[in-house]
């Protein structure tokens, strides 16, 4: 995890974690995720393969029911993959325990859930802290402060969940998935709660993230606008890879996404 | 209504099985004290029920007491026997000769020898075929002569004798070693219910309970068609008036029954006090159980009020499901409770000779006790959170989002607690003067502690606070999962608080009667030890037998005693008061027992004087040099006579009330001319086991008397309070059990509530047994904020009492069982990780995906 302590003295410039630009930050090959037998069994995903390039920030579209989710749960090491490989870097999810997978989770992925979850009892800034406080290391102040300032949250620290509104937390849920550096940030309909302000706003911090400070983040949504902010957007369908866009915009997106939905059957899972 | 909460119950089931267990294990104390009082009367009835169907009236002796025994049994022989056979209606004679001997088992156990009665003797009384029919012969034969006995088959299996073996047994002197010639049985139910039986020949029944030739009692059968009353009355003109007199069995059985009443009244006390502990302990279970469902199903509740449900039936639906748990849980309790019944009798008599055994009786009492019980607490239980699931606006079913949990706690709440806690308190400390344990100061310490306890009780919420934090302090050293588990217990302090109120008041219960007993048990220790200088003590078992006269010199000449001190017991009426006064010899009673006289000296004892203990002195306002008017020995109120008072004493148990000079003491004492007691002063205070079966040997080893040394005796003494032991650690088991399933059902339910905030922890990388280990912390802070309470509550209420001890006791002094303390906090904190285990694991086994699932 050496690499991922790059000086903090280089604001907005932590470095990019890992050696080699070429690879990518996580990949996933021939991965399929099945739920249920029998007659119950459905198919999430069916042999997908993606990668996801470091210093990205990559949307993954796609109508409900087409697999999305199952993606990101089963890249971030969430959810077990039924066959097929999911890799962090150069690690090979499936090979790791439950101590592992919580490690690399603490050490290398962060998350920011479509219902903020924060933990009630902690104060904005705890909540940021959390995962470097269960790992067992120490915030470091400076990258801390740029985090909170980049968020703008820094009059808010001492404040619990509930006296923030929906935005101020969600905004503490993306400072929660920076402060630890991890090599990958997962963001699961981040704007779902949210109005549509908010959620710009939210959306802004993440590509401001990936600009400036060099972070690799891969969102999950359904929302054109959403996506239009990422560099690249994939799009799923029926538990399959079938498009791909770069540096899209709204009515681009848009464009794509009902060019396939009326073939996509819905399916709930 | 009533099938919603039906489904209800079925749904919430794991939620509910805690209430359930708690409640049940409440009623379970209840029918099972119930059930035990009620077996343990059925069979004390049997062993108290002296069989009267086979006589109509008996002829007993006359005489007044402390006559000897050939004036008191002389009218009835057999010549009064013959008379009787001819008086009219009169159809069977038997002669009796009934008394009481003590056994010593074939190890030398003596039997039943601690218990008021059940040591029955009686006269084999064979009829025209030769046999006694009352005890009909299983094996061997009937007893012929004074070295001969039959036993009941019961009693010699009990006693592990066999047809041949020699027997030892006293009746109330000397040790008798007969022969064990023939085992009868018997349908008398007082030697079934577990005494013992001893058949004798005639003769040697006479020699022993009557005097040779005479009996102690004739009981007459009526010919068919004779009134009972009747005939008493013609029976009664035959006798010899002042000598004998007659009764009717109706008369008897309707004494005895009351009698059987007012002994068997007790009974069922320790068990009920173990009752309403855990049935009130339960109830904050049960309140937080139904809080807790309630809050859960809010939403759902919001939505019946949307659609329609009216406040009264919100209600209803929530009382009626807790009258199903109530009904589940009388019903599991019951069937506990007969396994309490079961129980008992090894727990409150841990002898084994004191209750008198029998089969379980089931009462409709104990049954309806039970369901009563069962429902009506839980009802009245969940009547609060039924209140608050009715004021559930129908808009909370749109709400979306999650309400944090609200950590106000009332004002209100806060100024009663105050109150209750500085009025108990103030009781308590107005105690403080008390010198006596009058039953008025006794009323306000238990009315100061409950209200204490009460104000504690409702402070709970508003201490948890500051209490938890403070407790933080220990918890963080486990990092941020000490520091989110500190954080989860204050999240909903009234939660806390309810949930360790439990461990609180059994905490409080334990620690303040341990440290009462402790204190006391101390005191009585030095009393005991205080006023005897003696090595050994030979003591006999009850006033009414008595030390072989015998045995006293062949004490003395065993080799290593330097004193052998006789002492006669009896009591002395000087005025309305019966006292205990003690018999010694002036020569010898300095070595043997160590008197503090405050004035005069004990060599002054001689006939005619006694030595009086300074409370004797005060109640009879006399000194030294002065005299009173006594009587000495039971039942002689009339004919008091003047002593003149040589000494006065501080008080002495070994000494008693009054010390007498042996002769005028033995003289009346129970048994004409006995004595109780020989202390035994040995060369150089030599204490040994040699010397213990020397001593032993020297009174035959009598089953009728103990040979203790003073290091036993004073053992002996302390155990007086051996029950309020048994009742501490009885309290500190069912509060622990109690409290454990209050500790899992509270940690599973915030568990379930807590799903998706464990899930996120998972996913930013807690891993699972940083999980468990936030869950047992959790239960370990609310465990470890109802010991302080409980400790705090308990000791200061213990402290407060004890003030009352200080007059009663003089060596009274407030002293802490540091051993039962450090086992009840222990067990309290290993409860609260014990009861984590199960929702520990449920927690750490929760997938991260929890964090995105939908709401």
């Amino acid at each position: 995890m050496s690499q991922m302590f790059v000086s903090p003295g280089v604001p907005g410039g932590p470095g990019v974690p890992g050696s080699s630009t070429s690879e990518p930050a996580a990949r996933a090959t021939g991965l399929t995720k099945v739920y249920g037998k029998g007659d119950t069994r459905v198919t999430a995903l069916d042999s997908v393969s993606v990668e996801f390039a470091r210093a990205r920030f990559t949307a993954v579209m796609g109508p409900s029911g087409s697999g999305k989710s199952t993606l990101m749960h089963c890249m971030a090491g969430l959810d077990p993959v039924t066959s097929g490989s999911a890799r962090i870097g150069d690690v090979e999810l499936a090979s790791l325990n439950d101590r592992r997978l919580t490690e690399l989770r603490r050490e290398r992925v962060g998350f920011v859930f479509q219902g903020f979850n924060l933990l009630p009892t902690l104060t904005a800034l705890e909540n940021m802290t959390l995962p470097l406080r269960l790992a067992g290391r120490r915030p470091d102040t400076a990258w801390l402060d740029t985090v909170v300032a980049t968020v703008g949250l820094a009059g808010r620290l001492a404040h619990r969940p509930a006296q923030l509104s929906g935005g101020q937390q969600q905004r503490v849920a993306v400072a929660r998935a920076l402060v630890s550096r991890p090599e990958i940030v997962f963001a699961d309909e981040p704007t779902g709660n949210l109005d549509s302000r908010s959620g710009a706003e939210v959306l802004g911090f993440l590509r401001d993230s990936v600009r400036e400070l060099g972070q690799t983040v891969v969102m999950v949504t359904h929302d054109p606008v959403a996506a239009a902010h990422a560099d690249r957007v994939v799009f799923l369908a029926d538990g399959r890879l079938v498009d791909e866009l770069h540096d899209p915009t709204a009515d681009a997106v848009l464009d794509r996404m009902l060019a396939f939905e009326p073939q996509g059957s819905r399916r709930t899972r | 209504m009533l099938r919603t909460a039906l489904r209800n119950v079925l749904a919430h089931k794991a939620r509910l099985i805690m209430t359930v267990l708690a409640v049940g294990l409440g009623v379970a104390f209840i029918s099972g004290s119930l059930v035990f009082a009620d077996s343990t009367v059925a069979a004390y009835r049997a062993s108290l029920s002296e069989d009267y169907a086979d006589r109509d009236v008996s002829v007993s002796p006359k005489a007044p007491p402390g006559a000897s025994a050939d004036e008191q049994y002389g009218a009835l022989d057999d010549a009064l026997v013959r008379e009787l056979s001819t008086v009219a209606g009169v159809a069977s004679v038997r002669p009796t000769a009934n008394g009481s001997v003590t056994l010593a088992a074939k190890d030398g156990t003596p039997m039943r020898a601690d218990s008021m009665g059940g040591r029955f003797a009686v006269a084999y009384v064979p009829g025209p075929d030769g046999r006694d029919r009352r005890y009909p012969l299983t094996a061997g034969r009937a007893p012929r002569g004074s070295g001969e006995v039959a036993l009941d088959r019961g009693t010699a299996a009990a006693a592990g004798y066999a047809v041949g073996d020699v027997v030892t047994l006293a009746a109330d002197g000397p040790v008798l070693r007969p022969r064990l010639v023939g085992l009868v049985s018997t349908e008398d139910s007082r030697v079934n219910a577990g005494g013992t039986l001893a058949v004798f020949d005639m003769a040697t029944a006479q020699k022993l309970f009557a005097a040779p030739g005479h009996y102690n009692g004739i009981d007459l059968k009526a010919t068919p068609g004779t009134d009972q009353f009747e005939l008493s009355d013609r029976v009664g003109a035959v006798l010899p008036a002042d000598r004998a007199e007659a009764t009717t069995a109706s008369a008897q059985a309707a004494q005895q029954s009351l009698f059987i009443g007012t002994k068997t009244k007790s009974y069922a006390r320790l068990p009920l006090v173990f009752a309403v502990v855990s049935l009130f302990i339960g109830t904050f279970l049960i309140v937080n159980t139904f809080s807790m469902l309630v809050a859960r199903r809010g939403r759902e509740i919001a939505l019946l009020r949307a659609i329609g449900a009216t406040r009264r039936q919100v209600v209803r639906s929530v009382l009626a499901e807790a009258a199903l748990v109530g009904l589940g849980a009388s019903v599991l309790g019951f069937v506990l409770g007969l396994g309490v019944a079961s129980v008992l009798p090894y727990v409150l008599d841990t002898s084994g000779d004191l209750l008198p055994s029998g089969p379980l009786v089931i009462g409709p009492t104990a049954i309806l006790a039970s369901l009563a019980v069962g429902v009506g607490v839980t009802v009245l239980a969940a009547w609060l959170p039924s209140r608050r699931a009715a004021r559930i606006a129908p808009v909370e079913a749109m709400r979306t989002a999650e309400q944090p949990p609200s950590a106000v706690v009332s004002r209100v709440r806060g100024t009663v607690g105050v109150i209750m806690v500085v009025l108990g308190a103030g009781l308590l400390f107005t105690l403080s003067d008390a010198t006596s344990a009058t039953d008025a100061d006794l009323q306000t310490a238990m009315f100061g502690c409950g209200i204490l306890m009460a104000g504690l009780i409702v402070l709970a919420p508003l201490l948890a606070v500051p209490v938890i934090r403070l407790l933080g302090r220990l918890t963080t050293r486990f990092g941020v999962v000490g520091d989110l588990a500190r954080d989860n217990t204050l999240r909903d302090p009234r939660r806390t608080a309810a949930t360790a109120v439990a461990l609180m008041i059994s905490t409080a219960l334990v620690s303040g009667l341990a440290v009462i007993d402790r204190s006391t048990s101390e005191a009585l220790d030095s009393q005991a030890a205080a006023g005897l200088s003696a090595d050994y003590v030979i003591s006999t078992r009850n006033t009414t037998t008595a030390v072989d006269s015998a045995a006293v010199r062949r004490v003395g000449d065993v080799p290593g005693v330097r004193t052998a001190s006789a002492t006669a017991d009896s009591t002395i009426s000087a005025g309305p008061l019966v006292k205990t006064i003690s018999g010694v010899d002036p020569r010898t009673v300095d070595d043997v027992m160590t008197l503090r006289f405050l004035s005069g000296s004990a060599k002054a004892l001689g006939p005619g004087k006694v030595a009086v203990s300074r409370s004797f002195a005060l109640d009879h306002h006399v000194t030294t040099g002065g005299r009173i008017e006594a009587s000495i020995g039971p039942g002689t109120g009339d004919r008091d006579e003047p002593y003149t008072v040589v000494g006065v004493y501080e008080d002495n148990p070994t000494a008693q009330d009054v010390l007498g000079y042996r002769a005028d003491v033995q003289h009346h004492a129970y048994l004409r001319d006995s004595v109780q007691r020989i202390l035994v002063r040995t060369t150089d205070g030599t204490v040994s086991r040699d010397l213990e079966k020397h001593l032993r040997a020297a009174v035959s080893d009598s089953p009728l008397l103990k040979v203790q040394s003073r290091e036993r005796l004073v053992e002996e003494q302390a155990g007086v309070a051996g029950e309020l032991m048994t009742m501490v650690f009885g309290l500190l088991a069912i509060g622990v059990l109690v409290s454990a399933l209050g500790m899992v059902n509270t940690l599973a339910m915030s568990v379930a509530e807590r799903t998706r905030e464990i899930g996120v922890l998972r996913a930013v990388g807690m891993d699972r047994s940083g999980i468990r280990r936030m869950i047992r912390l959790e239960a370990v802070c609310v465990a470890a904020f109802g010991t302080l309470l409980g400790l705090v509550g308990g000791l200061f209420g213990a402290w407060k009492v004890s003030g009352l001890a200080n007059g009663a006791i003089p060596q009274y002094s407030f002293s802490l069982p540091w051993d039962t303390l450090a086992l009840v906090v222990l067990l309290s904190l290993a409860v609260g990780a014990a009861a984590a285990a199960l929702p520990a694991r449920r927690a750490a086994a929760l997938s991260p995906l929890e964090a995105v699932a939908e709401a």
